[in-house]
């Protein structure tokens, strides 16, 4: 079977750093993979350990060359090989919309013909958080978002799994395979790429391909997104410091908690 | 000449921080106060392959230069030099098996260590024989097909919980040259008359293991000499330029840390309404800081490459790299805590921790002074 996954490289800021228009100056940025994307590796990595049959995992992503080294970090955790897609009209964008992004990774997905599609709940930058599930839109597979826990043995027709869902419930639900599962953070353990890994990594495929070699032309990915702005959102902290005994404090924070709605009546 | 990483190389010494930073960091002064041995750290590590990265493919390691080697010791000694020691120490005496050994004793040894399954060492010095490695005393007579150790051995790095260690042993004590007679020999802890008592109270690198080891009587097969007998100097001296390369990497790490820690606290310290990093006296500190630990660095690697492509000057290099890194590292430790001022006094932040382990590097693997007694000897033309 093939599992595959959509990994992402992402910025942060350091804490000092400077907005210079639409955009950040690469001297306060440091670029990693999507924290999101090293979970669902991960469970990709796994199911291919636990197999008995061969499991081939291919990491996918949207980024210029840079991010090869990025997603190389993929490789030497345990992906097989990588397919990069990147193109001028993909640059030119100032933000890559989710119809955009779902349009490039179906076209992947019809080439690729997973069985399963892992995807990080969201991307650390841009956060959108629906890339996954408007993938599984376009290609017409089955799908679950928020995914904290898989049950899933390479070869099973039907994926065992527990989402998350909004005020704290979760459910447990089966999905039929073919699949795309959106991967949430603490699902597993994301091992530290081991140093073997990492040399093995050197030598695996990253496939770059632009659009036109996926059939698409620049269009696709104009999206109705534009960035505008970009600006540091003003913060705001107070600190209440309760004093005396236990019991009187208790009821102090206990009446704040009310009042801020953190707990119920 | 090249003077950039390779992207290989620039992973592995991320992924190398992140593991220290991840696994190490949180833990490091619990570790020091407590001088307590972190085997399930060492065990993480050598899940991540780190414990025997350097051995061969079919041993179970991954075949990694002496430069890489220097870049995992750097980052791993850059946030804490005791737990980065017991992960980097775990195959200590490795070489003379990987080098001198049979292909049984490579089979037998090695794998385990770089599968976390077991820690070796390799044990030298012993209580009157430090800095004159050849008044050692420690003896090993032959009876039948065995061989009889009797001797101690002192300041045995992973002395009180290795499972196996390479013992420098006088075996042919008639032979008339002074670096003649003495040879390598595998002893296993299980052995009877095999004892070790755990050294206490150092001033620095207090998580790894450090002990006196004793054997009163210990016979091992004579399948456990290594390499040949009477040729254990040669044999050893073989390694180092090798190990001290590695204390020099151990110390541009130090440096790296004691920098790292200074220019965080200098820019966040404000005094008379603004950052310490704005008043010229310190950063001029910082400036020197990153400077001299820059050139401990390349020299470093210098001697690390020319282990592994030019061994012409390798012995002069690897001690001027040993000598002058651990002097960066203990300067930048000690400006470090300057910097700091009250709070650098305290174990609040690691500056002190990094000040007290930085020590350690002018003394063990050959002192700063024989270092320069070498360079010397090399300048000169002196031979051995």
């Amino acid at each position: 079977m093939k599992v595959l996954v959509t990994v992402k490289e992402v910025a942060a800021v350091e804490d000092d750093f400077e907005i210079d228009g639409l955009s950040i100056d690469d001297r306060y940025l440091e670029y990693d993979l999507n924290e999101w994307d090293d979970y669902a590796v991960e469970a990709a990595v796994q199911i291919a350990e636990a197999a008995d049959e061969d499991v081939e995992v291919v990491a996918a992503t949207i980024g210029p060359e840079r991010s090869e080294e990025t997603i190389r970090m993929a490789l030497a955790k345990g992906a097989d090989r990588a397919v990069r897609v990147w193109d001028d009209a993909i640059a030119d964008q100032t933000l890559l919309d989710v119809n955009a992004k779902a349009s490039v990774f179906e076209q992947v997905v019809a080439e690729e013909e997973p069985d399963l599609v892992l995807t990080g709940v969201q991307a650390a930058d841009d956060a959108l958080g629906a890339t996954g599930v408007a993938l599984a839109n376009r290609v017409g597979y089955q799908w679950a978002a928020v995914v904290n826990d898989l049950d899933y043995a390479a070869g099973d027709d039907v994926a065992t799994v527990r989402r998350e869902l909004e005020g704290g419930v979760e459910e447990i639900t089966e999905v039929d395979l073919p699949a795309v599962l959106s991967i949430q953070t603490g699902i597993n353990e994301p091992r530290y790429a081991s140093l073997r890994g990492i040399r093995q990594a050197q030598q695996k495929e990253i496939a770059p391909h632009d659009l036109s070699d996926l059939g698409l032309d620049a269009e696709t990915v104009d999206g109705a997104l534009e960035l505008t702005d970009m600006y540091e959102p003003e913060s705001e902290s107070d600190a209440t410091i309760f004093e005396g005994g236990a019991e009187e404090t208790a009821t102090e924070l206990a009446n704040v908690l009310r009042d801020k709605g953190v707990v119920g009546e | 000449m090249d003077y950039g990483l390779t992207q290989e190389q620039e992973q592995l010494r991320e992924e190398v921080r992140r593991f220290a930073e991840n696994e190490i960091a949180p833990v490091a002064d619990e570790y020091d106060r407590e001088e307590k041995y972190p085997a399930e750290i060492v065990e993480k590590a050598a899940e991540m392959g780190l414990t025997g990265a350097h051995f061969p493919m079919e041993y179970g390691g991954v075949g990694y230069s002496t430069l890489d080697m220097a870049l995992v010791t750097e980052e791993l000694f850059a946030v804490d030099p005791g737990i980065g020691l017991c992960v980097t120490s775990a195959g200590f005496g490795a070489e003379a098996i990987m080098e001198f050994g049979t292909e049984e004793q490579k089979e037998e040894y090695l794998p385990p260590i770089a599968e976390g399954e077991a820690v070796m060492g390799a044990a030298i010095s012993e209580p009157h024989a430090g800095s004159d490695v050849s008044s050692l005393s420690t003896r090993a007579e032959k009876d039948g097909d065995e061989w009889v150790v009797n001797g101690s051995k002192m300041w045995i790095t992973n002395g009180s919980i290795g499972d196996y260690f390479v013992v420098m042993c006088e075996t042919d004590p008639d032979v008339g040259d002074r670096y003649t007679g003495f040879s390598q020999l595998l002893i296993e802890r299980d052995r009877d008359g095999f004892e070790s008592e755990k050294i206490t109270g150092k001033l620095g690198i207090r998580a790894s293991d450090t002990a006196e080891l004793r054997f009163d009587d210990v016979r091992v097969p004579e399948e456990n000499l290594v390499g040949q007998r009477g040729m254990g100097f040669p044999q050893l001296m073989q390694f180092f330029d090798e190990t001290r390369t590695m204390v020099a990497a151990q110390a541009v790490g130090i440096a790296k840390g004691a920098n790292e820690r200074a220019l965080e606290y200098a820019e966040e310290r404000e005094q008379f309404g603004r950052p310490i990093s704005e008043f010229q006296a310190i950063r001029h500190k910082l400036s020197e800081m990153h400077t001299r630990t820059e050139a401990a660095r390349q020299l470093t690697y210098k001697s690390a490459w020319s282990v592994d492509n030019a061994e012409d000057d390798l012995t002069m290099l690897a001690s001027m790299a040993k000598e002058f890194a651990s002097d960066v590292a203990t300067d930048a430790a000690d400006e470090a805590v300057q910097i700091h001022g009250g709070a650098g006094f305290v174990d609040d932040f690691d500056v002190e921790r990094l000040y007290r382990d930085a020590k350690i590097t002018q003394i063990y693997e050959g002192t700063t002074e024989i270092q320069k007694n070498i360079v010397a000897r090399e300048l000169l033309d002196e031979g051995y």
